[in-house]
């Protein structure tokens, strides 16, 4: 059976990491007959109507019963099957919590989950909605890898490449506001490693997901004023490319985190983590402080919060 | 020559009476543990692993196996009883029940799927049935024949997760898959229906659309003919309810709370294997 074309998958993903990944569940389908995807009434968010169409005997719709969903996925994967679970963001990690530390983490099941509306994507659905703790509690179980795609091509590649992978995965993904293509569409995805999108000598950008394009932004525009920012795109957050941040950390002035979550626990955490005990570094974090965000859209939303191009390059010239 | 009706029950009996041993066994090796609910399950543990499941005890994993999880993971010293007895581990397993890794998984208070005959870690309550659901679905998938049986406390049924999977085995019309219900009436601090009321508790299965059995748990007899009688029919998932006695066999620790988790000693097992003795 071909792959989906090309083109079909860019063009049905509509800019959006969420629909990126149901476009890859097609590919994936096709290539492993043990691939199974679940939802909790999360078919239309993450873009799947064509796979439970062509796939109905391997599709498990479970209700809007995060717990059971999480269940019937690890119970799915102890007979040999590959479980994709697709959720939101907010509910697949809270209201399952304990179903993903338990029933994938410590018992080792090899299911992937797909997040979508993480961060505060889902600006004026209100905190209910927003995901802004899915990082520090995600990346703080064992034997769980955790991926957040920058863009479509990088969400496509990321999941394509889960298949076959030892332990439970979880890839966090957008919502439904569009994000610009930031990665190179032809490279490979590279798990557990940093892609440098700027180089850079005086202060290094840390970012993953919607911020990476804030980050190369601030980049460009720190360049006129005379400053070297380089902007490492840390798609893997668990586990961490401990290499690339020591190596920025000794030949930059310092380092800014930004992401679409707290600032504690989630990637800033987990850099200033690796820091304070190998290389301990000047750094400003970026993303939400210990507030719930108000009700608003999503971009100015962000920038409200600190999340956007201008305030990165200000924190960046913070530790010049 | 074939086993008569009545030396199949005579063995099980013979085997239920060896589970409860090894159950004092462990929890005295331990030190301490959840005897009442172990020994409630006796019963059944001892018909599922030594008439009704299909299993290959030198070959646990075995892809067309029937499964078995606990879900009321606290009562791992009545499995792990069982999984000795039946020859998936070694003796020595019960004898360190609690002991500190040295490179072979012990058992634990609770199940942990890399223990061979293990078919899911559990212990945080509710998790059993939504796997159970996972694996009935994925034997369909799959084109297996093999069973899936989850084993619920009737406390534990207040965790919602499990009404949740009740929902999704009625959907998926998983005659596959039995849930059966120790009913022993009594959890951690009290008795369930003090604690939070579960009655009507076969109606509430048959609700959720289960086709449901009742049986005394500690008729050995009695449960050979729900467990044989599988699958109910009506192309529904199963429930059976084993009405049992929280703490079976040892008179000092029956029908009480006091009995949910506690210190073993030497004199405490002496005590229990006297009564056992008798039987």
């Amino acid at each position: 059976m071909a792959a989906a074309p090309t083109t079909d998958w860019r063009t049905k993903s509509q800019s959006q990491t969420r629909l990126a990944f149901g476009q890859a569940l097609l590919e994936l389908a096709a290539k492993d007959p043990d691939v199974v995807v679940l939802s909790a009434d999360t078919q239309d968010l993450l873009g799947i109507r064509e796979y439970i169409e062509l796939y109905t005997e391997r599709f498990v719709e479970c209700g809007i019963a995060e717990q059971d969903k999480i269940g019937i996925s690890a119970g799915l994967a102890t007979v040999g099957l590959k479980p994709y679970v697709c959720g939101y963001a907010p509910f697949v990690t809270a209201r399952g919590l304990e179903q993903v530390r338990n029933d994938l983490a410590y018992a080792h099941q090899n299911v992937v989950i797909g997040a979508a509306a993480s961060g505060i994507s889902l600006g004026v659905s209100g905190g209910t909605h927003h995901a802004v703790e899915d990082l520090a509690t995600m990346r703080s179980f064992q034997n769980m890898k955790v991926i957040v795609p920058a863009d479509v091509s990088e969400a496509y590649k990321a999941t394509i490449w889960t298949l076959g992978q030892d332990g439970p995965i979880y890839i966090r993904l957008g919502g439904r506001t569009p994000e610009p293509d930031i990665t190179d569409p032809d490279a490979p995805f590279t798990f557990g490693k940093a892609t440098q999108l700027r180089p850079g000598n005086d202060v290094t950008i840390i970012a993953c997901g919607a911020t990476v394009e804030m980050a190369v932004r601030a980049s460009d525009a720190l360049k006129k004023d005379g400053v070297s920012a380089r902007v490492l795109n840390m798609s893997t957050i668990k586990p961490l490319d401990t290499d690339a941040i020591l190596k920025a950390a000794e030949e930059t002035k310092g380092i800014v985190t930004a992401e679409e979550h707290h600032i504690t626990g989630g990637l800033g955490g987990a850099v200033a983590e690796l820091l304070a005990e190998h290389r301990p570094t000047k750094m400003r974090l970026v993303g939400l402080g210990d507030e719930f965000a108000v009700v608003g859209p999503t971009v100015p939303l962000r920038a409200r919060y600190g999340m956007s191009a201008e305030n990165i390059a200000a924190k960046a010239k913070e530790l010049l | 020559m074939a086993e008569t009706r009545e030396e199949l029950v005579k063995r099980l009996e013979g085997q239920t009476n060896k589970i409860r041993r090894n159950i004092w066994r462990a929890l005295k090796a331990s030190g301490s543990g959840h005897a009442g609910g172990s020994l409630s399950a006796a019963e059944t543990l001892a018909v599922l692993y030594f008439h009704k499941m299909n299993i290959r005890p030198n070959e646990p994993d075995w892809e067309d196996r029937d499964r078995f999880i606990l879900s009321k993971g606290h009562a791992n010293a009545g499995l792990g009883a069982a999984l000795e007895l039946a020859g998936f581990v070694d003796d020595d397993y019960v004898n360190r029940f609690y002991a500190m890794d040295d490179g072979r998984s012990p058992f634990g208070m609770h199940p942990d799927i890399k223990v061979p005959g293990i078919e899911f870690s559990t212990g945080g309550l509710g998790h059993g049935l939504p796997v159970g659901v996972g694996m009935a679905l994925g034997a369909r998938i799959k084109g297996k024949s093999f069973h899936t049986y989850v084993m619920i406390g009737d406390g534990e049924l207040h965790e919602g997760s499990n009404w949740e999977a009740a929902m999704s085995g009625a959907m998926y019309r998983l005659t596959n898959l039995t849930a059966i219900i120790d009913a022993n009436r009594i959890s951690q601090s009290a008795h369930v229906a003090e604690i939070m009321g579960i009655e009507p508790l076969a109606d509430k299965w048959r609700a959720f659309g289960w086709e449901v059995r009742e049986c005394n748990g500690h008729s050995v007899a009695e449960l050979v003919d729900a467990l044989d009688a599988l699958p109910y029919g009506n192309n529904k998932p199963n429930c059976l309810i084993i009405h049992t006695v929280k703490g079976k066999g040892a008179s000092f620790a029956e029908d009480t709370y006091l009995w949910h988790q506690n210190a073993v000693n030497q004199e405490i097992y002496d005590k229990a294997i006297a009564e056992l003795e008798t039987v």
